[in-house]
């Protein structure tokens, strides 16, 4: 449980850290004003027993109680603004280092899946970690605190009861880390029961249409029952460990308190301790493990804390790139490329490639899937950083450029359109922020989107995207490519798609990637026959090497994967479904 | 289905309405028992620590009173000690009972909510991500569990317990028992005043909470293109503006009222405050025993303090209220009615669609269409983007239920027969291909159950992709593993294909434009496509005109409605906007070719 606190405490930014140790200072204080109760039960019980019981005992008493509910208000006023603070800041400062960490995270690392998994934890993990983080630590704190001032205050009555006390309270938490041990390695089946349950139920989830349109319902695959018992049952034993230690725990306080009792009893009996005191230790004997016990039911939640730090560490804790570079504006707009090896997941994908894109030239890049041409076009614009070799952008390394002046020089048309909730204006004004209504306009005309963009409810303030309108593919193409034009750099990486493109759409989006590639260095992953034959050079590339490069005339005289391709790509274009009647 | 594992949309008002207590009812049906032992064990516990203090004021009536016997102290004691133990085992029972009910309440959850998938219609199904119906199902199904188990155990031994002490303490002085009572109208008012902020400052929470929810989506969503175009430095700025928003909205909310929160914790258990004086008093007037008084002040303790740890689980069933409402959306869903047995055969694979209409969402995207499709031929649905033709092929792959009209196969409404009858009659195509985490063997056997191993070989050798399976490290038994993780999208589909053409359903629907996950395999895919669909009732959604150009019959589907409906030649004569479409298509052809 400390441990889980200390890792708490280490997660945190130092400001936050101090607010939780300044928090906990405060509590000792907190805890004697809360312990309060015990001088004005004493004060009573006094006057009761030793005469002496006045009116100004109901007014001494009256006034401790209410002096004990001003400074406990006073104090937690200001401890729990420190816990709320603190608890809340952090989360928001892990979401900033989160966000700050992917700026430097080699664009190439996350497929869609990954990333959702980081929104995940930037949004729920610590919305959970700020909430249950706060009370976690109030409630813990609190009741080891406030527990060790009230033994403290017994030992001014009678050091032998609050040793008693004392080791009560020390076997507690030794018997609380213990537990939570147990169930850390008991969990170990629960969280694999968990798991198998969780990918279980995904599979049938995502495979809900074939098992619908197979009619697999009944089979083992689709059988997720027996998984989600195993998990119930594993849960249900987990609980039985924890039932049992906190059984254990609690009868553990309860019966120290009865020992407490008769020790008092014992020392009045004996003559060593007045009716007074005993009376008292008898109540303190009562009342002394209450707070302590609420620290045993918040352990379910130090786990939970502990698994909202592990997941925020695990995102931040992906490899980055040194984007801080020079200000530089390259000489040529020419790329080179020399010996580049890259690896990914120990798998060579790029293997010993040279090649140079002249300026103002087009570059096509084919072959078969998997075959490393996304990675290539990828490694140009630093979405990686290569193992092996140089990528050079006039005569420079890519890597002695700063990120943002290295970037100036791409636009990008990427096949998985990203638009913001936005309005349309300013998702192609994202381009060039700066950028007049005029010039948006001029790139949207451009682009062939400006009779589409009008078509829309509110024109070019229409909110695109959740809860806005919504466009369909070639639209959102198109709104991707005025995006890029509006951005007016000098080298495009286009990945030309042929998929999700609407028929009406296909004349527009060609017309829209002419005007985008028009005058300048244009590396394109390249489906259409046309523009493939019209490349300056064509680079064919298959298990990670150039396979063929060259024009299409000469490519069509070799034999190879290029002449093939052609061939192929001509019979899919003009495939026919025929008549059959 | 994305994958993206968000909810989008966190914190919503809690929606406790009617149909969420319903629900919630209805699921512990079969639970109800064990929670109702939950309940008599808690009740047993409570009566043990009435016994307990019952013995303690004994105890301390004896001290008082001069009793020097060790041994009635001892025995008392003992009494006591065994009562706690009791009441710790009566307690964990009671406890371990209600996890047990629950955590069995939750399985069921489960079980029902992926059966109803299999009842509800797919189309609605698709309408979440799986990673929203794993949200639901798995993570925040999770959530509610310590609530919900803790809840009755606690509430009754909490309350139950706080009530029987305050008797007991009427029963021995009720003036005294009134008097400790003092401070809870004070802590009330406080935190009624608490309460009342919550409408001004909740809804900005919640707005707050949204907007850095939805930044973080589109900075993480987006931050390719954010970095592609060298505005890292400004989005972040942005995020950074809501990461602060949405901390300091609880913050400040918090804050401003920190101290009715703080006064009202302190003042709701100081018993003390009105307890002493007036028991003094009346000590002071000989009408309460002193020895009373001390035994009034012990139990004290228990009357108030744990109905403060009740107040704290109030938040704690809102939010449960809220993820049980989420489950109660997807149960609440329509289902689609089939019959058991279907009343007749269909006589041959022709479709007709009879006026039927549509509504999505409360719009109205089908108007009424009427469709012929004879057996055996080829049929394509043009039209613009959103003009409904996908929708059709979903209604007609029974993807939907419609609104109004019919839909028959072979003279027979498609409602009239078991939904795992009609599915063998229909093989639709798409992108979305799971394959299952299997060997490529069982996931093509799929097509057709107790199928042999040499007939899910000719149907990926007429696929063409016995071939590629072959080079897979361990050919036909290779795992394809979550989403088919080791294939490309390519080879999947193929896989996908052949598991279809296994199935050789008489009527296959084609969506073209979303067919080809992977360009470099177009041809191959085509050529499986051509070998499936080969003698069978065929419907393409048609994204190239040319594909189609041969086809029997063309429906041109225009804003829900059939606009014209021919051959090739006859559209070209009779419709300007299927004129207008080819026209446009073989520019872009031409420039191709």
């Amino acid at each position: 449980m400390f441990r889980t606190l200390k890792k708490f405490f280490d997660f945190c930014a130092e400001k936050e850290r101090k607010q939780f140790y300044l928090s906990i200072f405060l509590g000792v204080f907190n805890a004697l004003f809360i312990a309060m109760r015990i001088p004005a039960v004493y004060v009573v019980i006094k006057a009761l027993l030793e005469g002496g019981l006045s009116k100004k005992t109901a007014y001494t008493a009256a006034g401790i109680i209410a002096a004990s509910i001003v400074l406990q208000t006073a104090v937690s006023m200001k401890t729990t603004m420190l816990q709320t603070r603190g608890g809340y800041n952090t989360a928001s400062f892990k979401r900033m280092e989160i966000a700050e960490h992917l700026r430097y995270v080699p664009m190439g690392y996350f497929n869609s899946e990954g990333l959702g998994k980081v929104t995940s934890i930037a949004t729920n993990t610590m919305e959970n970690l700020s909430g249950i983080a706060t009370r976690c630590v109030m409630v813990v704190t609190k009741g080891i605190i406030t527990t060790l001032v009230i033994i403290a205050s017994m030992f001014v009555f009678n050091w032998k009861i609050a040793l008693v006390a004392l080791g009560t309270m020390i076997v507690y938490l030794i018997g609380t880390e213990l537990m939570i041990r147990a169930e850390r390695s008991d969990s170990d089946g629960a969280t694999k029961a968990q798991d198998k349950m969780v990918a279980r139920i995904l599979e049938y989830v995502r495979g809900i249409a074939e098992i619908r349109n197979f009619d697999l319902f009944g089979r083992s695959i689709t059988d997720v029952d027996p998984a989600i018992d195993d998990f119930t049952d594993y849960s249900t034993h987990l609980e039985t460990t924890y039932e049992i230690a906190m059984f254990l725990l609690s009868t553990l306080n309860k019966l120290s308190g009865v020992v407490m009792m008769l020790m008092s009893i014992a020392f009045y009996l004996n003559g060593s301790m007045s009716l007074v005191y005993a009376v008292t230790m008898i109540i303190c004997s009562f009342m002394i493990f209450e707070s302590l016990d609420q620290v045993g039911a918040f352990n379910g939640l130090t786990r939970t804390i502990e698994n909202c730090v592990d997941k925020a560490n695990d995102a931040l804790s992906s490899p980055t790139m040194d984007i801080d570079g020079k200000e530089i504006s390259p000489e040529s707009m020419t790329l080179t490329v020399r010996d580049v090896d890259f690896s990914y997941d120990t798998k060579k994908i790029i293997d010993g490639v040279s090649f140079e894109i002249p300026e103002r030239t087009t570059a096509a890049f084919v072959g078969p899937s998997g075959g490393g041409k996304t990675t290539i076009t990828q490694l140009l614009a630093r979405f990686w950083d290569v193992d092996k070799g140089q990528i050079l952008l006039g005569g420079k390394d890519i890597r002695e450029y700063s990120y943002d002046s290295l970037m100036k020089n791409f636009a990008f048309v990427f096949q998985n359109v990203y638009l913001f909730s936005d309005t349309v204006e300013n998702n192609i004004r994202f381009g060039r922020p700066e950028a007049s209504r005029e010039e948006v306009i001029e790139a949207a005309k451009a682009a062939c989107c400006h009779d589409m963009i009008m078509a829309l409810p509110d024109g070019y303030d229409t909110v695109i995207g959740e809860g806005g309108a919504s466009l369909s593919g070639g639209e959102r193409q198109r709104v991707s490519i005025a995006r890029a034009i509006m951005k007016n750099a000098p080298i495009i990486i286009l990945d030309e798609a042929t998929a999700n493109v609407d028929p009406e759409n296909e004349e527009l989006l060609m017309k829209a990637v002419d005007s985008l590639t028009k005058e300048r260095t244009v590396i394109m992953i390249a489906h259409r026959l046309k523009t493939v034959e019209n490349a300056d050079q064509i680079f064919v590339i298959d298990r990670g090497r150039i396979a063929q490069h060259g024009r299409h005339e000469e490519l069509m005289k070799e034999k190879g994967i290029y002449k093939r391709y052609i061939s192929e790509r001509k019979e899919a274009a003009g495939w026919k479904l025929g008549s059959r009647s | 289905m994305k994958t993206v594992e968000t909810k989008e949309n966190a914190p919503s008002q809690p929606v406790l309405n009617q149909n969420t207590f319903s629900w919630l009812w209805e699921f512990t049906k079969g639970k109800r028992s064990t929670y109702l032992v939950s309940v008599v064990l808690a009740l047993l516990g409570v009566a043990c620590i009435l016994l307990t203090y019952i013995c303690l004021a004994d105890l301390i009536r004896e001290l008082i009173s001069g009793g020097k016997d060790m041994h009635f102290y001892v025995q008392r004691g003992l009494q006591i000690g065994i009562l706690w133990v009791l009441r710790y085992a009566f307690h964990g029972f009671s406890t371990y009972s209600s996890h047990g009910a629950t955590f069995g309440l939750i399985g069921n959850a489960r079980k029902k909510l992926l059966k109803k998938l299999g009842t509800m219609p797919l189309g609605a199904v698709q309408t979440r991500s799986s990673g929203e119906y794993k949200n639901i199902i798995c993570d925040r199904a999770d959530q509610v569990e310590p609530t919900l188990a803790h809840v009755v155990p606690e509430f009754t031994a909490n309350i139950v317990g706080a009530v029987a002490m305050f008797v007991y303490m009427m029963h021995i002085d009720w003036r005294v028992g009134l008097w400790q009572l003092i401070c809870i109208p004070a802590g009330l008012v406080a935190f009624g005043i608490m309460m009342s902020s919550t409408p001004k400052y909740y809804p900005n929470t919640i707005k707050k909470t949204k907007a850095l929810n939805s930044t973080a989506v589109e900075y993480i969503g987006g931050i390719e293109v954010i970095k592609a175009f060298g505005q890292s430095r400004t989005s972040y700025g942005k995020f950074v503006k809501a990461a602060k928003e949405g901390a300091d909205c609880f913050i400040d909310w918090m804050q401003s009222q920190n101290f009715w929160h703080n006064f009202g914790m302190a003042c709701f258990p100081a018993t003390m405050l009105g307890l002493l004086p007036s028991g003094v008093r009346y000590c002071l007037n000989g009408s309460l025993a002193p020895a009373d008084l001390i035994v009034l002040i012990i139990l004290s303790f228990g009357t108030v303090a744990p109905l403060v740890t009740v107040f704290s689980y109030m938040d704690d069933i809102s939010k449960v209220g809220e993820i049980i409402s989420d489950m109660a959306d997807v149960m609440d869903e329509k289902d689609m009615v089939r019959p058991e047995k279907s009343s007749a055969q269909p006589k041959d694979h022709s479709i007709s669609l009879r006026d039927v209409h549509f509504s999505y969402k409360d719009t109205e995207v089908l108007h009424g269409i009427d469709m012929e499709i004879s057996d055996g031929t080829v049929n394509a649905l043009v039209g613009p983007s959103g003009s409904g033709k996908s929708t059709i092929a979903r209604l007609i792959a029974s993807l939907w239920d419609v609104d109004k009209g019919q839909i028959l196969i072979g003279g027979v409404d498609i409602r009239d027969m078991p939904l795992s009858e009609y599915n063998r009659h229909i093989a639709y195509v798409s992108q979305e291909n799971y394959l299952f985490d299997l060997s490529v063997m069982d996931n093509i056997r799929m097509g057709r159950d107790g199928a042999s191993d040499e007939e899910v070989i000719e149907a990926a050798k007429r696929c063409g992709c016995h071939d590629f399976i072959m080079s897979l490290e361990n050919g036909y038994q290779t795992i394809c593993g979550g989403s088919g993780g080791h294939l490309s999208g390519g080879e999947r589909q193929r896989i996908a294909i052949a598991r279809a053409m296994l199935k050789d359903a008489p009527i296959v629907i084609l969506d073209e434009a979303t067919s080809y996950t992977d360009p470099e395999s177009e041809a191959v895919i085509q050529n499986s496509l051509s070998r499936l669909t080969a003698g069978k009732t065929l419907i393409v959604i048609a994204h190239r005109l040319s594909t189609i150009a041969g086809a029997d019959r063309i429906f041109l589907i225009h804003n829900g409605d059939v606009e014209a409906s021919g051959t090739q030649a006859e559209l070209l004569e009779k419709s300007p906007l299927y004129r207008s479409m080819w026209e446009s298509h073989i520019a872009a052809r031409k420039e191709e070719a």
